[in-house]
């Protein structure tokens, strides 16, 4: 397979303006091997995404989509290629550095919220807070003020158990911005909520990205996908437009 | 944010984590008796020993104070020998026998100690006066309550009786001059003294210049060695006994209780560590998508190890803590069993609480605590994020 | 000539026998045939008298003499009553009878008749004297409790983890209509089955034990007794107890489990 090489700025808003790119991806190849079986998940993808873009990355299921934001995560290592955020090849760290790295730069919201399900809806927010040793009274005060930007002000002491999907994927959403990271980003941010409770995720994305978060998501939701100011299309690994 | 989260999981699963503690409870019980019980002995035996101040003993040649009939013979002469030598502050010669106190139709037997009241390391006064008299007597609370008497009372003892003939060797009128407790006497066992001169002439012409036994007190600073090889060439016929050997004697013959111990004592950290390690073994694989998404969001390794390692540590800590307070329960009552033996002085405990033994075995489990989380703990913040996540999602 | 000769043999008395016990013979390396001096220091005997060893004699299974390194040597009993200068006496008879009806009687016939005697029966006496071995009984029972106490919360807490490993699959057999009982019936029987295995386990492990603490501490204390025993009746004890605890622990796990909602169970 050859890879194709994609560098067109976003369809909305971003235009032919000199943007500085928050992600650069370059020739991305990540395989798996199952026993004697090799599997090439993604066949060298690159792509760039200016500062306050809004991507949605969309395609059927297994075309990697999902390696794809795992590998701009930095929770994943690719087999050959790049990543670089921020100006920071992530790609080749260590551990110990992508963990710090994704800590302060990359925020995640994942599919089924994945919320402490011990800690408060405060308290999650907290977390990456206080892992990046923030003080308490500050974490305190920023984990109120994203949850209020969320709409969950009054249920800040609530435990997941005691949310809705949709409010416990706000809370996600919260904790993903709490360390104010250069990215979002989202993967099937609404595949476990119903549809109304999806169109609010949607909007809430949409403030975000308006508010000026670079927001990067994987999703089979067409309404999300066109809410975004560009789709990349990808099939077999590969992307196949945008 | 480690301790909000370690409290936060513990408590997410109360029952477990309060069935665990609670069996670390009980193996540190176990734990903090088998320490008491392997240091207990010995140390109390040695504190009953040294109580008096007198450091050394001579018994009849190749045998221990009171395990035997044997005597020492020309007692008068041995002290008079030993008393010469300004080293020795006090020599203390003490005989061993059986009395018989005729009291309401019926006969009490009772052990009895012929001893130097002035000099004397058997009993401690607890009320009126030492018997200094010849015809005075003490007795311990299970001999008066037996022969009824109170204090100022007279009574008729008897020694030696022959069983052949049904009669008795000696027998006098006392006064019983105080009550005492004997130091080496055992639980509930009758006991009187009266003055060794007194016993000499109740015993018969078998018994008389006889002790079973002699307790010397040493000046302060001097060598007890040196003091040992002086007595030695007395050549008085008798063993000498430091504090020291008669240490080892008892040690040997406990031997089975302190190997008892330490083999107990062993199993009981293993239980304990094997059921935290269990625990959170158990309680980490359950958790291996929530620490996966802990990684993702940018916690890193050591953080993630923390938070295990303080929950075995919290489990194990509680657990100590509950055992102490267990421990020193069921070591009294362990020691209440144990104290039955027959003829043990009653003043000996088995199970001897000593902080710094106690504090090490507690300590010992808590290092265990940590140890049961380290291991799971790096296994499940090392598995890869990704396929970790995914395969949590598909499950 | 022969007559002076027989007179020299009838004047010289042969030398005593003695039996020693075993450890002795290790202690002091003698051997039967060896010469000793036996003496009890007495003005009758001031020097003693040299006997032969005769025999060597095992250590009896006497857990009295366990702990004691005193060691002992049989003599004739005119030999030892002239050696300590006891005269003709003894500490005390055996007597033998023909069943307990017998022993009943002499003992009446003796404590009425005989002058100065008491006559106990040999299992009294047993009872009497084994005081120290039952404080230790006692002693290891207490031992026996604390561990099973121990174990029982121990298999609790592995019953409990090992139950709720397995919730979701729970859920989903109540979801499809399996009912609380069958649910229930299907662990206690596992934890029946693994109290079986665990106790059979637990038996060999024990009697392993069993014949290192009898090999070990026939070592140091040098005698014949066997200190540890594993009958089959504390097997039978064991077993059943073991049976009884895994079921308990069992049905308490999984009694929390039926009654939790089969969606909480899921997590939703």
């Amino acid at each position: 397979m050859t890879s194709i090489e994609s560098a067109k700025p976003g369809a909305k808003g971003i235009g032919l303006r000199e943007v500085p790119s928050v992600v650069e991806a370059r020739r991305l190849t990540r395989d798996y091997s199952f026993g004697k079986e090799l599997v090439h998940a993604l066949c060298g993808v690159s792509f760039d995404v200016p500062a306050g873009d809004y991507v949605a990355i969309v395609g059927p299921s297994g075309c990697g989509k999902s390696t794809l934001l795992n590998l701009l995560g930095a929770i994943d290592r690719p087999t050959s290629g790049s990543v670089v955020i921020n100006g920071t090849d992530v790609a080749r760290m260590i551990d110990r550095e992508a963990t710090s790295f994704r800590l302060r730069n990359i925020g995640f919201v994942f599919q089924r919220f994945y919320l402490m399900p011990t800690l408060s809806a405060r308290e999650n927010v907290e977390l990456p807070m206080a892992e990046a040793g923030i003080s308490k009274t500050d974490r305190l005060s920023r984990a109120k003020e994203l949850l209020t930007y969320v709409g969950l002000g009054h249920r800040e002491r609530h435990r997941p158990s005691e949310l809705s999907g949709g409010e416990q994927q706000r809370v996600a959403i919260a904790r993903a911005l709490s360390n104010r990271p250069a990215i979002l980003l989202a993967d099937e941010p609404t595949g476990e909520l119903d549809a109304r409770t999806g169109a609010e995720i949607i909007a809430l994305f949409g403030q975000l990205n308006r508010d000026g978060t670079t927001l990067i998501v994987v999703t089979h939701d067409e309404e999300l996908a066109s809410a975004a100011n560009r789709k990349i299309h990808m099939r077999d690994g590969l992307i196949v437009d945008g | 944010m480690p301790f909000t989260l370690a409290w936060a999981s513990l408590r997410r699963h109360g029952t477990r984590t309060l069935l665990a503690m609670l069996g670390v409870a009980v193996a540190a019980a176990m734990l903090l008796d088998m320490v008491m019980m392997s240091t207990g002995m010995r140390e109390s035996f040695r504190r009953l020993l040294v109580s008096r101040g007198f450091q050394l003993r001579l018994a009849p040649k190749g045998t221990l104070p009171f395990d035997t009939d044997a005597t020492i013979k020309h007692t008068r002469r041995a002290l008079v020998q030993l008393r010469r030598n300004p080293d020795l502050t006090a020599v203390s010669a003490v005989l061993g026998g059986t009395i018989h106190v005729p009291r309401n139709g019926r006969v009490i037997t009772s052990s009895a100690l012929g001893l130097d009241p002035r000099v004397q390391g058997d009993y401690e006064l607890l009320a009126g006066t030492d018997p200094i008299a010849p015809n005075a007597i003490v007795g311990n609370e299970e001999f008066i309550r037996e022969t009824g008497t109170r204090i100022g009372d007279t009574l008729t003892v008897a020694t030696g009786y022959d069983s052949q003939t049904r009669e008795y060797l000696g027998s006098r009128t006392f006064v019983l001059t105080g009550r005492v407790r004997f130091l080496y006497g055992a639980a509930r066992q009758r006991a009187a003294a009266m003055p060794l001169e007194t016993m000499w002439k109740m015993s018969g012409r078998d018994r008389q210049d006889e002790a079973s036994l002699f307790m010397i007190r040493v000046r302060e600073g001097v060598n007890l060695d040196s003091a040992i090889q002086w007595i030695k060439m007395q050549n008085l016929n008798s063993t000498v006994i430091s504090t020291e050997s008669a240490l080892a004697q008892i040690d040997e013959r406990l031997r089975y209780f302190r190997q008892l111990a330490v083999i107990l004592g062993i199993v009981s950290l293993f239980v304990g560590f094997l059921l935290v390690t269990t625990l959170i073994t158990v309680s980490v694989n359950e958790r291996v998508g929530e620490i996966a998404v802990m990684r993702a969001l940018g916690v890193s390794r050591s953080h993630i190890v923390e938070q295990i390692v303080l929950e075995g540590m919290a489990i194990s800590l509680v657990g100590a803590f509950a055992g102490l307070l267990l421990g020193l329960v069921t070591g009294r009552y362990l020691n209440g069993i144990l104290s039955s033996f027959p003829g043990l002085p009653e003043a000996i405990d088995f199970f001897l609480f000593q902080p710094k033994a106690a504090w090490t075995a507690l300590g010992l489990l808590a290092l265990s605590g940590i140890a049961a989380g380290v291991y799971p703990s790096l296994r499940a913040s090392s598995l890869p994020i990704a396929t970790t996540l995914r395969q949590e999602a598909i499950a | 000539m022969i007559l002076p000769l027989l007179l020299v043999a009838l004047v010289q008395a042969p030398q005593r026998t003695i039996a020693i016990d075993e450890r002795l013979a290790v202690d002091a390396k003698l051997a039967v045939g060896d010469k000793v001096i036996l003496s009890a220091a007495t003005p009758a005997s001031p020097t003693g008298d040299t006997v032969i060893v005769g025999a060597i004699v095992k250590r009896s299974t006497d857990p009295a003499e366990v702990a004691r390194s005193e060691i002992r040597i049989r003599l004739h009993l005119d030999h030892l009553q002239s050696l300590a200068a006891y005269g003709d006496r003894v500490d005390r008879f055996a007597v033998a009878t023909r069943g307990e009806a017998a022993t009943e009687q002499a003992i009446d016939v003796i404590n009425s008749a005989a002058f100065g005697f008491q006559a106990h029966r040999s299992k009294d006496i047993a009872v009497a004297t084994s005081k120290t071995f039952q404080v230790v009984s006692r002693f290891h029972k207490a031992i026996g409790v604390i561990t099973i106490v121990a174990s029982a919360i121990f298999l609790l807490c592995i019953m409990l983890l090992k139950v709720e490993e397995r919730r979701r699959d729970v859920a989903a057999l109540r979801l499809m209509g399996i009912s609380r009982q069958s649910v229930m019936r299907a662990v206690v029987i596992e934890a029946a089955l693994l109290a079986l295995v665990g106790s059979g386990l637990g038996v060999g492990v024990g009697w392993v034990g069993s014949q290192f603490v009898n090999w070990y501490f026939r070592g140091v204390y040098r005698t014949p007794l066997a200190f540890s025993v594993v009958t089959p009746s504390i097997v039978t004890l064991a077993v059943v107890l073991s049976l009884v605890l895994g079921i308990a622990a069992g049905f308490l796990a999984s009694l929390r489990l039926v009654r939790t909602p089969p969606l909480i169970l899921f997590g939703r």
